[in-house]
């Protein structure tokens, strides 16, 4: 009974790996065949420039990093035209909201406390802690209905 | 190999004695393709080794291969003989062995 089944087990193990070596060397032939459809469209060309692109923005990434070069830069930062710009706009125009003569570069702070006229500035923050009291409030009175049934 | 196109002549009932009984592998052969195992089992080893790198690995030899040869050079059968003993000796021993256990399932079931 043994012999038989020792025959068939080996038999087994050579056809299995008869039938893988099959199945790899296909596969060995479909990526060879990608790689030259590849090679000979020239597909991979922009992944060689991808590769040099991606290790440029790291070298890039790393000099913004580098703490001996932000100060120098970043106020004559000059960009893809070749213009520099100063780093506070000092450009005057009028607010379109009260009429002064405004500084371009101090618009938005203006903007801010310009807006919130007629009432105080920063009105939000009242608001808010109005709120937070009423709902304490609320919270309590539901608890002692729920008690006053029981 | 010839050059000529024409077909050899079809060999005549008379060769009786060339073996007509196919042979244990081309009766696997033909079990597994016509169940479909065979187009799954290539499927599994194909993922296997794309999850492994081993598939990147393969790309990358062609890569520079083909720089080193020059692009409108390179061959079909240059780069199957690049990657043939590599990649044969590059399969990871796990994807080897689960491959080999579906097979030999797979042989089993078939009460072979």
């Amino acid at each position: 009974m043994s012999a038989p089944d020792e025959n068939n087990k080996s038999s087994h193990t050579q056809l299995a790996s008869h039938f893988f070596s099959e199945l790899l060397d296909s596969v060995i032939m479909d990526v060879a065949s990608e790689s030259h459809r590849i090679a000979r469209l020239g597909l991979d060309r922009n992944l060689d420039d991808e590769e040099e692109e991606l290790r440029l923005s790291a070298q890039a990434r790393a000099r913004l990093a580098d703490p001996s070069n932000s100060e120098a830069n970043s106020k004559y930062v000059v960009d893809i035209f070749g213009q520099t710009h100063p780093p506070v706009a000092s450009e005057i125009f009028d607010c379109m909201n009260c009429g002064r003569s405004i500084v371009a570069g101090r618009f938005a702070p203006h903007l801010e406390k310009c807006m919130g006229k007629g009432r105080k500035a920063r009105v939000k923050a009242t608001r808010s802690s109005t709120a937070a009291a009423q709902n304490r409030i609320g919270r309590n009175t539901i608890k002692h209905r729920r008690i006053r049934r029981h | 190999m010839r050059a000529s196109i024409k077909r050899p002549p079809t060999p005549d009932a008379e060769d009786e004695d060339q073996d007509r009984e196919p042979t244990l592998p081309e009766i696997i052969n033909i079990k597994l393709i016509e169940s479909g195992e065979k187009e799954r089992l290539k499927e599994l080893l194909r993922e296997r080794l794309i999850e492994c790198g081993w598939k990147d690995e393969m790309k990358s030899l062609c890569r520079s291969f083909t720089r080193k040869k020059g692009r409108s050079n390179v061959t079909v059968d240059d780069l199957v003989h690049l990657i043939t003993p590599k990649g044969r000796a590059a399969v990871p021993d796990s994807v080897k062995a689960e491959l080999l256990q579906r097979i030999r399932s797979f042989l089993q079931s078939a009460a072979l």
